[in-house]
């Protein structure tokens, strides 16, 4: 990167909060993605005031800039080109304020995900939205992906969870959507902004909503010996009137993978397990639970175990959310996959997975957001093998234009980012990518902010969002750039 | 070209577009704010919409889309409406699968009618604005109207997971899909909610349905002072019980909580009994959904603090009031002004505090009830019938009433007599950045042919 913009960074957020070196760039050429390319420069802004020099400097001198939570984004949303300069949060991981009577907290981007539970859990509330990288990844990432989680079945993805965001522009301007306020007169910013992915502008604070934590919370494990029997029995709970605060499904070979890492106490011989959480008050939570017992059982459960303590609980949502590190174990990379499908189709697409699995010899295990159809298959791959990486890209591909033949969706909570963009034509038409472009470049005209994510290069688009070098990730052999 | 000649050629083009019988020249039945619309076309298709808009935006004619008709008096004045583009005929359920928990229905259906399909099912959208029997879905979505079950539930941009437009410059396009978590693309469905109109003209709308509760009953708590009823409220919001609603209901507005009457004479405050009476009760209504166990428990944890308890038809009845607040004071008062406020938790006791002020100080007698969690109020000042209002007394409310809101509020005029609309700001100041907003529309709309005058951008 040209050192006098180096010089300038250097000047406005201080010495140490720039970083050039190539052995330094190098931790921050990746996110929890595949993809891999390496920033011209990381710069680490301490205030919104810094954020707003840095963007006016980027803008001025037409050079991209993207931002950065903790790099725990699955679908390369934080992968920065060689000429651009990476805008990592880390330094802003304050809680500004906690105000209980208003049931709100204001945190910088850099707060982790968890952490702003665990500072309002002593007031009887939390922080609803919670991604399995909760204990790494930002709230500012989580605004820019809309992040979900398996809570969010019942309570809502991070849109819901929002009220009020603090925003710099491209061009550098600060401006605040929203507050404490549920919503506000006017045009909805604050929702309009969350899940943008950075392409509109850098957040800077974030108004969230704190909710309640619930009097009573019990947690079941439904064993089944055929995936089909668990998927009906999702729709089966919905059908007896009971949204669960949770519903997630294991495959049988994620089941065996996480056993071996953290064991929880999964039957390592089952075909399926649904992993069911209910909250609320004590007699609905208790209610419920026979009741959700009784319809698995009706749906050919082999058995329905329930925690018995709050340990057992904590255990059983450890396998599930340490699923990802679990594979770590076994496979050296794993591609995840963040497809949704109408719930009626998880069968279905699990025995479309199971073909493809065999197809191309890769393993591909099943943990997922059943209460949603939001599917996490994780293809499994060793990255020194061209031929894996061909065959994991290729089987990706299929499971992808499956789930929107079905009527399903490319992503339910990790984002578009650079590694699922070319599936967009496939689900939006030239005029729904054009009006989004459209309303993109009413913030960020040049597209300096995150360039090349969410909307694909279209041949029609291109003089629109040009003035830019041309896109040069660098390309990992086998996988889609 | 005259104007007549001008009129005369909209028509034809228009006719040609979507069959003579669907145009018709605009007349008062189709009045906004008194201004009648040049030409009235009802489109059968997104396809007609965009060639509507497309003739439209090259011809720089104005637009509004028009569903029921419920709401087409909120908002500003506008300058003219050269084409009123009614949704009627879009309509009908266009999916709906009990099993996937979604469904899409076309923009001008009677909101009432999926909502009577899904019960069918056990299921319902927790969506429980005015008017569902003529207001359409799209009309709902674009003006955000909420009713009391926004308290868990949140609003329509809330569960609305795809919905399919028609931009100004006649492009058919889409945002979201037909499942219940999607990140793909930008969540157009929160731009368009409302939006009134002005970024596009819903088509259809894509919605998550939830299982409908089986059994709810409603818990009335009535208290001698607002900071009494407040405080328990916030009692609870701290308490471990989950109310599907949570509603707070000044002393004036039960007035309003009952079948319409006939106006006496509507230009004037006239209560069933003028004589002024003693001032009532305050009230916190809960409504709890759940078995008998989870409804004892309710009835355990509120104690003597309840008044009145409500099933069944009594209790849908009472809700349907509440829904039906501001258009059961409009049809007793043609001359009352109603707000619908947005507010931090703890600004609604100071909202209600503001409202007994600014109508006391503008000879206004007040009534107000609203979403007690979510800050979610609807305000109705309605004229002394001795003192007839100016314009500026209606402006003068309003901004005296706005300014006494606590920071981050903010409250938009939704009804007030049109002679008054022209002398102030209906929308107010928002926490927004108005130059954002406007960006966004300018993007959108370059020419400003979509409801142009009548919202804030």
């Amino acid at each position: 990167m040209d050192s006098s913009i180096i010089r300038q960074l250097r000047k406005i957020v201080g010495n140490e909060s720039v970083l050039d070196r190539p052995e330094e760039l190098m931790l921050y050429e990746y996110d929890g993605g595949v993809d891999k390319s390496r920033p011209g420069a990381v710069v680490f802004p301490a205030n919104a005031q810094h954020v707003s020099q840095i963007m006016r400097l980027a803008s001025q001198n037409k050079i991209p800039v993207v931002p950065r939570g903790a790099g725990t984004g699955l679908s390369g949303g934080a992968i920065a080109r060689k000429e651009a300069i990476m805008l990592a949060m880390a330094r802003m991981n304050k809680i500004l304020e906690i105000d209980i009577p208003n049931q709100r907290a204001v945190v910088q981007p850099g707060v982790v995900n968890l952490e702003v539970s665990n500072a309002t859990a002593k007031y009887g509330y939390y922080y609803a939205p919670d991604p399995s990288s909760q204990k790494a990844c930002t709230i500012g990432g989580n605004v820019s992906e809309n992040s979900g989680g398996p809570h969010t079945l019942a309570l809502g993805v991070t849109v819901n969870h929002v009220t009020g965001l603090e925003v710099v522009l491209p061009d550098g301007r600060i401006v605040e959507f929203g507050g404490k306020a549920q919503d506000s007169t006017g045009l909805d910013m604050t929702g309009f902004f969350v899940g943008s992915e950075g392409t509109m502008g850098v957040v800077t604070a974030i108004t969230v909503k704190l909710t309640k934590l619930p009097e009573h919370v019990t947690t079941l494990l439904g064993i089944y010996n055929s995936v089909e029997d668990a998927a009906n029995t999702v729709v089966a709970i919905t059908q007896s009137g009971i949204t669960p605060a949770a519903l997630e499904m294991l495959d049988s070979w994620m089941l065996r993978c996480v056993e071996e890492n953290v064991h929880a106490g999964y039957p390592v011989d089952a075909a399926a397990v649904l992993l069911i959480e209910l909250e609320g008050i004590r007699e609905a939570v208790e209610e419920q639970a026979e009741a959700v017992a009784a319809v698995c059982m009706q749906q050919k459960a082999r058995e329905v175990r329930r925690a018995r303590d709050e340990k057992q609980r904590q255990l059983l949502w450890l396998g599930r959310k340490t699923a990802f590190g679990a594979v770590g174990r076994v496979s050296p990379s794993y591609y995840t996959q963040d497809g949704v499908i109408p719930r009626t189709k998880v069968p279905a697409t699990l025995a479309e997975i199971q073909r493809i699995s065999e197809k191309y010899g890769l393993i591909i295990g099943n943990v997922f957001h059943a209460g949603d159809g939001n599917l996490h298959p994780l293809i499994l791959f060793d990255p020194r093998d061209p031929k894996q990486m061909k065959a994991s890209h290729d089987a990706s591909t299929e499971i992808m234009e499956y789930c929107i033949k079905v009527g399903g969706s490319i992503t339910g909570e990790h984002g578009v980012g650079s590694e699922k963009k070319h599936f967009m034509p496939a689900l939006f038409s030239e005029d729904d990518l054009q009006v989004m472009i459209t309303l993109r470049n009413a913030y960020n005209p040049d597209s300096i902010l995150n360039p090349q994510k969410v909307i694909p290069d279209l041949r029609f688009c291109r003089e629109i969002t040009g003035g830019l070098p041309k896109a040069k990730v660098e390309p990992v052999e086998g996988l889609p750039v | 070209m005259s104007t007549v000649a001008a009129a005369e050629s909209v028509h034809r083009e228009l006719a040609s577009i979507v069959g003579e019988q669907n145009v018709e020249q605009g007349n008062e039945q189709f009045a906004i704010n008194g201004v009648v619309p040049g030409s009235v076309v009802t489109p059968a298709s997104a396809e007609e919409v965009a060639a509507v808009l497309a003739l439209a935006n090259s011809k720089e004619l104005v637009v509004a889309p028009a569903g029921g008709l419920t709401k087409q008096n909120i908002g500003g004045v506008p300058e003219r409406v050269d084409i009123l583009l009614r949704t009627t005929k879009l309509s009908g359920i266009e999916h709906y699968d009990p099993g996937d928990l979604t469904i899409s229905i076309h923009a001008g259906t009677p909101f009432a009618q999926p909502l009577a399909q899904m019960a069918e099912h056990n299921q319902w959208l927790p969506y429980d604005a005015p008017n569902l029997r003529t207001a359409t879905v799209g009309g709902c979505l674009a003006t955000g109207s909420a009713g009391p079950l926004k308290h868990t539930a949140g609003g329509l941009r809330d569960f609305c997971i795809g919905v399919h437009f028609v931009t100004a410059e006649g492009r058919i396009a889409k945002g979201g899909g037909m499942v219940v978590k999607n990140v793909a693309g930008y969540d157009l469905m929160k731009l368009l909610a409302g939006s009134y109109g002005t970024i596009g003209v819903i088509t259809r709308a894509n919605f998550k349905v939830s299982p409908r509760p089986r059994q709810t009953r409603t818990f009335s708590c009535e208290f001698s002072s607002l900071d009494e009823a407040l405080a328990f409220r916030t009692k609870i919001l701290q308490s471990p019980l989950t109310p599907i609603c949570l509603e707070v209901i000044s002393p004036g507005a039960p007035e309003y909580l009952s079948d319409p009457q006939p106006p006496k004479d509507p230009d004037h405050y006239a209560p069933s009994q003028p004589v002024a009476k003693a001032a009532g009760p305050w009230q916190i209504v809960l409504r709890a959904a759940g078995s008998d166990n989870v409804l004892a428990r309710y009835s355990k944890e509120l104690g003597s603090a309840v008044t009145r308890a409500l099933d069944g038809a009594a209790e849908a009845q009472f809700w349907a009031w509440v829904s039906d607040f501001e258009y059961s004071v409009l049809r007793r008062h043609r001359n009352a002004m109603v707000m619908y406020t947005h507010l931090p938790i703890q600004g609604v006791g100071p909202a209600f505090k503001a409202i007994e002020k600014a109508a006391s100080d503008y000879s206004f007698i007040p009534a107000a009830l609203g979403r007690a969690a979510t800050g979610n109020l609807v305000v109705a000042f309605m004229p002394l019938s001795v003192d007839p209002p100016s314009a500026m007394q209606y402006a003068n409310c309003a901004s005296a009433f706005r300014g006494m809101l606590p920071a981050g509020s903010s409250a938009e005029v939704a009804h007030c007599p049109k002679e008054a609309k022209l002398h102030f700001d209906l929308w107010g100041t928002t926490p927004h950045d108005i130059a954002m907003m406007r960006a966004l529309k300018k993007a959108i709309d370059p020419k400003n042919i979509l409801n142009r005058g009548r919202f804030i951008v």
